[in-house]
């Protein structure tokens, strides 16, 4: 007869625990720490197509010398930076103006808060194509309001443009990124105490003051967090900038992420695109920080 | 409150309007779009008003691709995918909220920084062992690649949820002989409702949109695609018909949209919960 265990015990209610925690334990240990671990294991041989086992193939570190003797990561890492401080300071002020504007006392401010966050809902291929077309150069929306206001002569080629292609990533992480800034900024906006406001006004400070030195104190932490969420979306990000340009032209805007996967599926040089994989990795691992330090404490 | 006065009223109703108005017109674009007559899409000026709606454009884009078996394909990856999430990660958030166990701090700190991997590195190792296992192909491949992700983030969210929840109605139930699996089933899911939804509307939405992974590992033949790589497949065709394209996009975003609007208030709470903390 099987022994059994009574769980309710006291003595046994930490072996309950860890059965609790068997199933993803296991899980993560087979689907996250391995593929981990052959990733790096990866990024250090010459291997031009992965598969598990041993390769036969010596270790060696020639795909890290590429990896830092070659302009194509230090542009890759350029283009990166350069999205995460358009894309994540415009998104910041569009989230923060529309979690502000929703937090008003207004009839239908249950709607109003709900669709302006809908393009989080909209999956980031469709977000793309649709903006693809609006971006169009002979036939789409933006070039038309674009010549009709006189602000440009002739219309903006958004595919072959290097600049112009770097902008329409842009627009599309930015409309599809603000809407959690606006979601957890509006959280945030909540949860600062009325009193606050009501003390300042009693003391004679105007909208302004009030925004200055009540909002945006109580909001700081807030926005930090998000931030950091936002770096890290756009770090990884892969759909948007496969679909709309493909890293091009002229790798305008091969970021990381493209450049993994262009070397890994493209190229068919999966040692290199570890190694810029396990880059990106340790780059997110530092950038978290920030906010796994501030979570941490919430782990126990 | 203090009375506002009417004409700030006003203005912030247009504000709100025409903020709403500015931020969803893609999604209004992609409505008219589908609807014109191809050859209006070349108009100039444009037509901001299908004024004689096409609404054969879905029935186009069915005969022209095999669009219902990727939308079979997603829904079946989104279910499974949520559902294997779900099951494993309430357990374990369970876990690591209730007990204190040894090694439990690490495995939260661990699960907190997998969430941050990027998906475009663990493709690599994932595929090696797809492939050696026979698995490049097959939706079971997309469906425990997206675990990879979701997992960790599902836990989180849930221990953040069970965290705001008091321990006494589990104790009780304990002391009056309930199962501690059964206090699990019965007291604290039931409880925990409002997680659970946002939990497992954030697993499939985020298992809908994907695109990486089925793009990687599911490149065979287009029967076994999902719906974003196939609208994604339409773009890159030689002459693009922008109508069919929106067509197909209306229809693969609007389960998540109308999921989105029922389900907002617990995402909102959830997501809160999950990341704030």
């Amino acid at each position: 007869m099987i022994p059994t265990i009574d769980f309710s015990a006291p003595r046994h209610r930490a072996k309950f625990g860890y059965l609790l925690l068997a199933p993803a334990v296991l899980l993560m240990a087979v689907i996250i720490v391995y593929p981990i671990l052959l990733s790096v294991s990866i990024s250090m041989q010459d291997v031009r197509i992965a598969r598990i086992g041993d390769s036969g193939e010596p270790w060696t570190l020639e795909n890290y010398q590429w990896l830092f003797g070659s302009g194509e990561t230090w542009h890759a890492l350029w283009v990166t930076f350069k999205l995460v401080a358009v894309v994540g300071g415009l998104s910041v002020i569009i989230g923060f103006a529309t979690a502000m504007l929703v937090n008003q006392k207004f009839r239908g401010r249950a709607a109003a808060r709900l669709f302006v966050a809908l393009p989080w809902a909209v999956p980031e291929v469709v977000a793309t194509v649709i903006w693809a077309w609006m971006l169009d150069s002979s036939f789409g929306l933006v070039n038309w309001v674009l010549l009709t206001s006189g602000l440009v002569s002739e219309p903006i080629a958004f595919g072959s443009n290097p600049t112009a292609a770097f902008a329409a990533v842009c627009f599309v992480m930015i409309w599809k990124g603000y809407p959690l800034m606006s979601i957890m900024l509006l959280a945030g906006l909540q949860s600062i105490p009325e009193e606050q406001y009501q003390a300042a006004k009693v003391d004679g400070a105007g909208v302004w003051q009030r925004f200055w030195y009540i909002t945006l104190p109580n909001m700081l932490p807030v926005v930090g967090v998000t931030m950091v969420m936002t770096t890290l979306w756009v770090f990884r990000d892969f759909a948007i900038i496969h679909v709309l340009t493909q890293g091009g032209p002229l790798g305008a805007t091969t970021t990381l992420s493209i450049l993994t996967f262009e070397q890994s599926f493209e190229f068919f040089r999966m040692g290199q695109g570890a190694a810029v994989g396990v880059l990106t990795m340790v780059l997110c691992a530092i950038i978290s920080r920030a906010l796994v330090g501030r979570m941490a404490k919430s782990v126990h | 409150m203090q009375q506002r006065h009417p004409l700030n009223t006003i203005a912030l109703y247009l504000t709100v309007l025409v903020t709403c108005g500015l931020l969803l017109f893609p999604i209004y674009w992609m409505v008219v779009t589908a609807l014109q007559p191809a050859s209006n899409l070349r108009a100039y000026p444009p037509q901001f008003w299908p004024a004689d709606p096409q609404w054969n454009v879905f029935a186009d884009l069915l005969a022209k691709h095999p669009f219902m078996l990727w939308f079979s394909n997603t829904i079946l990856i989104a279910f499974a995918t949520m559902t294997i999430s779900l099951a494993v990660s309430i357990l374990a958030a369970y876990a690591l909220s209730r007990f204190r166990l040894r090694g439990g701090q690490g495995l939260g700190l661990f699960i907190l920084t997998s969430k941050m991997l990027p998906a475009t590195l663990l493709i690599i190792p994932l595929f090696a062992i797809f492939r050696s296992t026979g698995l490049v192909g097959s939706l079971w491949s997309v469906v425990i690649a997206q675990a990879t992700l979701i997992v960790p983030f599902c836990t989180w969210m849930l221990k953040g949820y069970f965290d705001t929840m008091p321990p006494e109605l589990e104790q009780a139930a304990l002391v009056d002989g309930c199962s501690p699996l059964g206090t699990i089933f019965r007291i604290v899911l039931p409880v925990a409702a409002p997680g659970l939804a946002a939990t497992a509307l954030y697993a499939f939405v985020v298992s809908w949109s994907d695109f990486l992974f089925g793009r990687t590992f599911l490149t065979t033949n287009d029967e076994s695609w999902t719906l974003q790589m196939g609208i994604a497949s339409l773009k890159g065709e030689f002459v693009t018909e922008w109508n069919v394209i929106m067509a197909g996009s209306i229809m693969a975003s609007i389960p998540i949209i109308i999921v989105y609007l029922f389900l907002e208030r617990f995402l909102v709470g959830g997501l809160a919960a999950g990341s704030e903390k």
